[in-house]
């Protein structure tokens, strides 16, 4: 169902009738300049994302700006973290467009939706609960455990989205590739178009599912 | 069009480049099956921190972001995040740089890069930090410094507009300064240059690609050039009215010029880094 889904969205949404019609998807990828504007955009503004997050963060840490109460920094700060998070994820959504079969069957795709996950959780728990307090420790030099705790897991979680976004594009695993069983049972790589392949090399083909 | 790759300037080094991948540190890197990518997320964690404290302390001197704090106790609290952002990004790229060398020596790119690089680390240490440390006043040998680091600022971004392959990440400053430039306008001015700037996007959008066919580009690449170009100036137009306008800020034109090159010339050499692999 999914796996139907993926193929229609890459090789079908967009095609028009003529012989060489290439989808919306296949025409970005294949686009002269624009996939690597969206690329380069994506990188950069992780760059004012990760920064500005990171330094509120070491700031709920103690480490910097300790003098400075918390609300000084993150309400001026987390703006532009939230305008740049909106950028991120519009060319990361364009750029998972261009080639949404190959990134759905890649571990390290998978692995950075599941840190991203839980970074958001990370980010909803700190603004439910432990914001909640914020009145009593805001001008603290250090903040309570619970502010630090989301601190370093907010650090951690997006230095590994950070790591698996750029591992993402090597072929180190991929369907189709001897590889051992749980990588391909990660990548479910007995749907994905190259089928799968373990350590001994037994293969077991997908079903032909592009279009024809 | 031009073409200034570090083999055009040292043709007699080819045979010490073509060998680097092939001792350590570069067959460290290329060894490990993910050797190459670790060394490049160390390299873009590093750019985040050079991203993050560069951008707050110069949007501060151009009067937004932390405005409660003054750019001084900024400077104080971020110095340290940002000298291990640009070391971390010399070494990696070092790194990184002798497993590649052969790429890199062949491209127009990494000469841009490393023209940002060297003036990134002038415009940073020798300008804005100063700067920022006297809450805005700009003192004689930061305008040397910034004389110095915008000359070579510039030439890299001449360089980068000019290489065919890779003058389209001229957009990335474009894009760049439309957002400081949004952060940094106020009240009507600022509803006025977005919608100048919509105008121009809905212009190109319609003439790119209903007036003129999307893969017609005998005539899509002069139409572009233009529209580069209007874009530019109605950026740069706008971040000079922002010199002489606003409120609250310290420092004059001169401060708010140095933020604004502090911030840009990390973008250059971002840019420059990623088109390495599309040019």
């Amino acid at each position: 169902m999914l796996n139907s889904f993926l193929n229609w969205f890459e090789h079908v949404l967009g095609k028009g009738s003529a012989l060489d019609a290439q989808s919306w998807s296949e025409a970005l990828l294949g686009s002269l300049n624009f996939w690597s504007l969206l690329e380069g955009t994506h990188l950069i503004a992780l760059m004012l994302f990760a920064g500005t997050i990171m330094v509120v963060d070491l700031r709920l840490l103690g480490v910097t700006f300790r003098k400075i109460r918390v609300s000084f920094i993150s309400d001026a700060v987390l703006p532009l973290t939230v305008f740049s998070f909106v950028l991120v994820v519009l060319t990361g959504l364009a750029l998972l467009f261009s080639r949404p079969i190959l990134y759905y069957h890649t571990i390290w795709f998978r692995f950075k939706m599941g840190f991203l996950a839980l970074a958001l959780i990370n980010i909803m728990v700190f603004h439910g609960r432990v914001q909640a307090t914020q009145g009593s420790w805001d001008a603290d030099e250090t903040p309570p455990t619970p502010a630090r705790l989301s601190a370093a897991a907010s650090l951690f979680l997006w230095t590994l989205v950070i790591i698996c976004g750029r591992f993402t594009p090597y072929d180190v695993y991929q369907c189709g590739k001897k590889q051992p069983d749980f990588v391909n049972w990660i990548q479910e790589c007995k749907t994905s178009e190259k089928g799968e392949q373990n350590m001994a090399g037994q293969r077991f083909d997908a079903q032909m599912w592009r279009a024809p | 069009m031009t073409d200034l790759a570090l083999e055009h300037f040292f043709p007699q080094a080819k045979a010490w480049v073509d060998g680097l991948g092939d001792i350590p540190p570069g067959s460290w890197v290329k060894g490990p099956k993910f050797g190459y990518a670790s060394w490049e997320v160390g390299h873009i964690i590093s750019l985040v921190m050079i991203g993050g404290t560069t951008i707050l302390m110069n949007l501060r001197l151009l009067g937004a972001g932390i405005t409660k704090v003054e750019p001084a106790v900024i400077y104080r609290n971020l110095r340290v995040w940002q000298n291990i952002g640009v070391i971390g990004i010399v070494v990696t790229g070092l790194l990184i740089g002798a497993a590649n060398a052969v790429k890199l020596y062949d491209s127009s790119a990494f000469t841009v890069k490393m023209m940002a690089l060297l003036a990134g680390v002038i415009l940073t240490y020798g300008v804005s930090r100063p700067v920022a440390a006297a809450n805005g006043a700009v003192g004689v040998m930061p305008r040397v410094w910034l004389v110095i680091g915008g000359a070579i600022f510039l030439a890299g971004l001449g360089i980068l507009c000019t290489t065919a392959l890779i003058d389209v990440g001229v957009y990335h400053l474009l894009t760049a300064l439309a957002l400081i430039l949004i952060a940094v306008m106020r009240g009507r001015l600022r509803w006025l240059y977005i919608a100048g700037l919509g105008a121009l996007i809905v212009a190109q959008f319609v003439h790119t690609h209903i007036v003129i066919k999307p893969d017609d580009y005998a005539h899509l690449d002069p139409v572009n050039k233009v529209y580069t170009a209007l874009y530019g100036a109605w950026l740069v137009g706008a971040a000079l009215v922002t010199l002489f306008r606003g409120r609250g800020e310290e420092g004059g034109p001169l401060t708010k010029l140095v933020a604004y090159a502090a911030i840009l010339v990390w973008v250059l050499g971002a840019t420059a880094g990623r088109w390495i692999a599309y040019q």
